[in-house]
C-alpha cells in the first residue's frame, strides 16, 4: 500500500527486512549483466548468486596492491572479494553490511576464494561506520547509497574513514524526472 | 535521486573531482530480475509507467570523487 511519506526508520526497516527475507540474489543472470567472465571466475558461484549491485564500481575503482579498500554495503560480497584480489595480501578488504547474515555469506564465500587472511566483513551501518577516521584508502559501493534514508550523512561518513586523497567509487541508479506516485511510494520499490 | 542530486551531495560532504560516467540504461525487466522488486511492484511498474519508458526508468552510472589532500 502506498504512502505519500515514509520516514526515515521505517524506510530503513524496510530495506532491512526486505534484505533478510530474500533467499538468493540476482543470481547468473544478473551477474553476467555487470562483470565479465574473467571476473566471474575470480568469485566462488555462492557470491556471484547473491549479486545485487547495478554495476561494477571495482572495474573502475583503479585498485592497487597494498590498499585498504571499504565495501559499503557489500552483501554477498562478490565485490569486496573482487577488490581484496586487486589489493592483494599486502592490502585490506573491508566489507561493511547492516545485516548479519549477509556478512556472515561474505565470509564464507571470502573464505571459498581463499582471501579470508586479508578480508574481513563488519556489521554495521552505512551512516555510522565502525572504523576509525582515515583509515580508508578507496571505498566502493554498489546499488546501496539509494537504500539510505540519510544519504548525506553516509556520504559524510565514508569522507570521514577516507584518508586524505583517499577515493570513492560507487555504482548506482539516478532517476531524472517523477517516477510514478504508486510506484514511488511503494516499500518494494524503496527496497529494490 | 536525480545525477545531479547525488554530485551535489557528493559535493556538500566535502569530495572533489566529481565524475559520473558509465551510464547505463535501468529498465522494468531488468529490475524484475532483482528479487527485491516484488512482482506487485514490477506489475505497478508496467502499468503506470509508459511504455515507451519502461526500457528506461532509471540509469546506472558509476560516480567517482576525491577526498582532498
Amino acid at each position: 500500500m502506498g504512502r505519500d511519506l515514509m520516514f526515515q526508520q521505517e524506510i530503513k526497516d524496510t530495506v532491512q527486512q526486505a534484505y533478510a527475507a530474500i533467499t538468493s540474489g540476482g543470481g547468473e543472470t544478473v551477474a553476467r549483466q555487470l562483470y565479465s567472465e574473467q571476473e566471474l571466475a575470480e568469485v566462488p558461484p555462492g557470491a556471484v548468486e547473491w549479486a545485487l549491485g547495478v554495476g561494477n564500481p571495482v572495474r573502475y575503482a583503479q585498485l592497487q596492491p597494498g590498499q585498504t579498500v571499504l565495501d559499503v554495503g557489500s552483501g554477498g560480497g562478490i565485490d569486496t572479494i573482487l577488490a581484496a584480489r586487486r589489493v592483494g595480501p599486502e592490502g585490506h578488504a573491508i566489507g561493511l553490511d547492516v545485516l548479519e547474515e549477509m556478512c556472515e555469506r561474505g565470509r564464507a564465500h571470502a573464505a571459498q576464494a581463499g582471501v579470508e587472511g586479508w578480508t574481513e566483513f563488519l556489521r554495521g551501518e552505512m551512516e555510522d561506520i565502525p572504523l576509525p577516521g582515515g583509515s580508508v584508502d578507496v571505498a566502493i559501493s554498489n546499488g546501496v547509497l539509494n537504500l539510505s534514508a540519510r544519504k548525506s550523512r553516509a556520504l559524510a561518513e565514508i569522507y570521514r574513514v577516507l584518508g586524505p586523497g583517499g577515493r570513492i567509487c560507487m555504482a548506482d541508479l539516478t532517476v531524472e524526472g517523477e517516477l510514478p506516485p504508486e510506484v514511488a511510494n511503494d516499500q518494494s520499490a524503496w527496497a529494490g | 535521486m536525480a545525477e545531479r542530486v547525488f554530485a551535489g551531495k557528493l559535493e556538500r560532504a566535502g569530495f572533489t573531482d566529481v565524475w559520473v560516467g558509465g551510464h547505463r540504461p535501468f529498465g522494468i525487466d531488468q529490475a524484475a530480475l532483482y528479487p527485491l522488486f516484488t512482482p506487485e511492484v514490477i506489475q505497478i511498474m508496467r502499468r503506470t509507467i509508459p511504455a515507451d519508458h519502461q526500457g528506461h526508468v532509471a540509469t546506472g552510472v558509476i560516480v567517482k570523487a576525491r577526498k582532498p589532500r
